[in-house]
């Protein structure tokens, strides 16, 4: 029987922080999730690392953590940060006292927001729609969710943290009023196994409120959707906001070669609900749009959607005024001794968020180490002489993507690939300049059960063609590679792949999308027919 | 300058037929294009139709197309007017040099890059997967360097084809020589299998494996010029079959039938304006008496008597929808017929066994192919659409594309 001293249930930014912040303190912890990682609003977001400013008028104090953490991440996370900074902006419809608050609100939280002449403002960012009438700089920033999470998660291994993907918690084990272990269930086989452990965390985020009830707890989580855009191309080349009260549709955040438009805030009963309506896409455009006027000319690449996980006290508020804050529930309050209830909160703080509720768990073990996970970078760099030695192998600015994915031990390993096997320099992914050493490294990791997983590692599949050039490749590789039955079926593969990235191509099928998908589908249905049927 | 008969706008599989059929009747043609058509992305084999409304097999395509809904382009052309232009395709690609089998009362299989077969009703030669079921062995030639053709997925899928399960499989691979610098496209190979070395190193690779009763199955990559390649490789090989698949873009098949069909236009004395963008028709009433283009910096206007509309559908620019449930024709504005409705507007399945809602986007027409509003009044009275900016089908779905481009154009070009 598998033991832990701590189980950490869910996948997401604050469970992968709480299990490299329990490792780094040595203790030894297991986390589980039910799908693969980051599957939650830790991926299904922005991609923003806020600098507070969308909260220094509202909510100061989650301002004031925004900056602290803001600066922390960009230390420990380089490989996930892209700094580009952050502008707000206020369009001429906007009220100009709103504007007077937030430089005030900026002030009082610490964020430095300087402001700006309206020709700096279209000169960094020439898209901006004309009718801006200030501008501000503030420290904003990408963050890549996928990322961020695993190298938390290598992180942690170093330290002797485990992490168990596919596994989902279906019983808690009590004694006396006290936890004993978990029951898990393996999504992909259906076996189930129980794991022994002394403390249980719950940081399940929208689901936290079903993994209470497995102990039979009530927590009052309210899953609350926001729906967003990517976009084809980088529209900005800061993350711009809107300089009014907070809204749908007003954040436009740059990653890699796309561009997110976010989001909306609509309280729904399910967290597994991610669909997106043409009715919410059509609310984000017209919002953003306001900001860049052109944005209706440029393709959507997808919309998705996440659903934020806010706690609501007992008679508390829902929806967008609902705090973005935090709560650590002891249950042994409750009467269960051995069970913590983490909830709410926002990704940039999920270091913070983990950092007191491990502070909470160590003062129960008598665990007197300090929190350090604000010190120690998440992943060494790649040094610079191996990424210089290993330029001749990628694609212009492949070496520096591929450093970044991988981190050192894992860019070793591909490099050495690359060498040893000039064939597999061939780019399976030409969008985000993916080797196919790459993606057989990814592919033969020991969590790496559907194509899916090496897409949220690798970023197959994630840029401009959406897959249209990549299904096939990828599902040669997985056919070698993969450890499911079904594995082999390559069409079968290819199809899933394909159909993954349709969820979210629906609700945009208008303008510049249709013809995308215009073009996929006649690749698929007609040159590669895998719709099926004689012939 | 000579008075212009007859104007024909786009350069697919559509446009060009049109050109020549008009070409053909002695008429004075101008072809105005901005891109190239998607020649170079089909695979240039003719899908007249492959699949009913219900996603069922088609054996027959003529049985098929009387069985198809009212609103369908194919219902509007005709059945006489289909099989006309297939018999005028099977003559035109014969008289080139380069021909083209099949009829429309049958399918032939054309295997693809991932080993599936998939049905067409005319295909040149080199990509009849019918003489796979006759051989015995099967040997698939991957070429190294080259993506997009895994010999291991196109058996596991030949071997799922009740026909091809029980035949010997073998793979070996080409070495083109090509490699080490840019990726290589099959257009790359082909080139090179369009000189006498490329052909004789293709030789010496499989000539010790061919004999009786062996197909050969390769990407596209047999030269760029017609069947020359085929033919001159099937020679030296004896008895041996070889078979393209039809593969990613670039299709080589696809630029082998662009070339015939810009030569046969070209013979005919037609002319090709390219790089010109048609922003808008010069109306009068409902009668179109020219065109209003742009070519580099200068507006120019074309004027003639016939106008053919071949612009295609939201791929090449014939139509487009900035938002939601406001699809436009781009250059003369033509009422365009859309299925209303999110839930009608696509599947929840990518693929399935039904259309999907978008893809029947479109001009609907009168029985002529003139442009109609939604009370069925004709819009334009000498303006013809022809290919997929026509409205009532989903080409993808049943496999119907290239035919519907021929058959209406043919009509168009008559007209």
């Amino acid at each position: 029987m598998r033991k832990a001293r701590v189980v950490v249930i869910g996948g997401g930014a604050t469970g992968v922080g709480i299990l490299r912040d329990l490792s780094m303190r040595g203790v030894d912890a297991l986390l589980v999730e039910k799908c693969d990682l980051v599957n939650g609003a830790s991926s299904r977001y922005h991609g923003l690392l806020h600098s507070g400013g969308r909260y220094a008028v509202k909510d100061q104090e989650a301002a004031k953590e925004c900056i602290i953490e803001n600066q922390i991440l960009r230390k420990i996370g380089k490989s996930c940060v892209e700094p580009t900074g952050g502008m707000f902006v206020r369009l001429d419809i906007d009220d100009p006292e709103y504007e007077t608050a937030w430089v005030k609100g900026c002030a009082d939280s610490g964020i430095e927001a300087k402001q700006i002449s309206l020709d700096e403002a279209f000169a960094m960012e020439p898209l901006l729609s004309r009718h801006a009438v200030s501008a501000y700089l503030v420290p904003d920033a990408a963050i890549d969710g996928f990322r961020m999470s695993w190298q938390n998660v290598e992180s942690a291994k170093r330290y002797g943290g485990r992490c168990l993907t596919y596994r989902e918690a279906v019983g808690v084990l009590t004694e006396n009023g006290k936890v004993t272990g978990v029951t898990l269930r393996n999504n992909i086989t259906g076996d189930e196994e129980t794991v022994e452990c002394e403390m249980l965390v719950n940081a399940a985020g929208g689901w936290a409120g079903k993994v209470a009830k497995l102990a039979g707890l009530d927590v009052g989580v309210q899953p609350d959707k926001g729906t967003l855009l990517a976009f084809n191309q980088r529209l900005t080349s800061h993350v711009v906001n809107r300089l009014h009260k907070s809204s749908d549709g007003d954040i436009f955040v740059p990653h890699g070669s796309i561009t997110i438009l976010g989001t909306s805030s609509m309280s729904i009963p399910d967290p597994e609900d991610t669909s997106t309506s043409r009715e919410e896409v059509e609310n984000l455009l017209a919002i953003g749009e306001k900001t860049f006027e052109h944005l209706r000319d440029c393709r959507m690449l997808r919309s998705f959607a996440g659903s934020r996980p806010l706690y609501i006290p007992p008679g508390g508020e829902v929806g967008r005024s609902a705090s973005r804050g935090f709560a650590i529930v002891d249950h042994k309050n409750d009467g269960l001794d051995g069970m913590m209830t983490i909830v709410g909160g926002k990704f940039t703080t999920y270091r913070l968020m983990a950092e007191k509720i491990v502070d909470q768990i160590c003062a129960k073990f008598k665990v007197t180490t300090p929190c350090r996970t604000a010190e120690e970078p998440l992943v060494p760099e790649v040094a610079p002489e191996k990424k210089q030695a290993a330029r001749q192998y990628f694609p212009a600015y492949g070496t520096d993507l591929a450093a970044t994915r991988l981190g050192p031990e894992r860019f070793d390993k591909v490099v050495e690939r690359l060498e040893k096997d000039p064939e597999s320099r061939e780019l399976v992914c030409e969008c985000e300049n993916v080797t196919l050493a790459e993606v057989e490294e990814m592919a033969a990791e020991f969590s790496s059960f559907q194509i899916n997983d090496i897409r949220r590692r690798t970023r197959i599949g994630m840029g401009t063609c959406q897959g249209n050039f990549c299904a096939l490749r990828s599902a040669g590789v997985f056919a070698k590679y993969g450890k499911t039955p079904g594995a082999k079926d390559t069409l079968g593969r290819m199809k899933e792949f394909l159909q993954g990235r349709w969820k979210g191509i629906r609700p945009v099928l208008v303008g510049r999308t249709l013809r995308e998908t215009e073009m996929t589908r006649a690749l698929y249905e007609l040159s590669f027919h895998v719709n099926g049927g004689e012939a | 300058m000579a008075k212009t008969d007859t104007i024909v706008i786009g350069s697919g599989l559509a446009g060009l037929t049109a050109a020549i059929v008009s070409a053909q009747k002695g008429q004075n043609v101008k072809l105005l294009t901005y891109g190239s058509g998607t020649l170079s992305l089909n695979s240039g084999v003719i899908d007249v139709l492959g699949y009913d409304q219900q996603h069922k097999y088609v054996a027959s395509p003529r049985q098929g197309i009387q069985n198809l809904p009212d609103n369908h382009p194919y219902r509007k052309i005709g059945l006489q007017a289909i099989a006309d232009s297939v018999s005028f395709f099977l003559k035109l690609t014969e008289e080139q040099g380069f021909p083209y089998g099949g009829d429309l009362d049958s399918q032939l299989p054309v295997p693809t890059a991932v080993g599936t077969l998939k049905p067409t009703c005319l295909a040149p030669e080199s990509l009849n997967g019918s003489h796979l079921v006759d051989s015995h062995k099967i040997v698939i030639v991957t070429v190294k360097g080259l993506k997009d053709f895994y010999g291991n997925i196109i058996e596991d899928n030949l071997r799922k084809v009740a026909a091809l399960k029980d035949k010997t499989y073998e793979l070996i691979e080409f070495d083109s020589g090509l490699t080490g610098g840019r990726d290589i496209t099959t257009l790359d190979v082909a080139r090179y299998l369009d000189t006498d070395a490329g052909l004789a190193a293709l030789v010496a690779l499989l000539k010790p494996v061919a004999q009786n009763g062996v197909s050969f199955v390769l990407p596209q990559i047999l030269g760029t010029k017609g069947d020359t390649c085929h033919k001159s490789l099937k020679a030296q090989l004896g008895s041996a079959q070889v078979v393209e698949t039809t593969c990613l873009p670039p299709s080589v098949n696809g630029l082998r039938l662009q070339n015939l069909l810009k030569g046969a236009f070209k013979q005919l004395g037609g002319e090709i304006v390219e790089d010109c963008r048609v922003l808008r028709g010069i109306m009068e009433g409902a009668k179109c008496v020219g065109v209003v283009t742009q070519a580099a910096a200068r507006k120019k206007s074309y004027y003639a008597t016939k106008f053919i509309l071949a612009t295609g559908g939201f791929y090449s620019g014939g139509l487009a929808m900035r938002e939601f449930e406001k699809p436009q024709e781009t250059i003369f504005g033509f009422p365009v017929y859309f299925v209303p409705g999110e839930e009608n507007w696509s599947n929840a399945e990518l693929f399935s066994d039904k259309p999907q809602g978008f893809a029947l986007t479109g001009i609907m027409t009168d029985e002529n192919l003139r442009p109609v509003d939604g009370s069925g009044q004709v819009v334009a009275d000498n303006v013809y659409i022809v290919g997929r900016n026509l409205g009532g089908y989903d080409f993808c779905f049943e496999h119907s594309g290239n035919g519907v481009a021929l058959a209406s154009a043919y009509k168009a070009g008559n007209m």
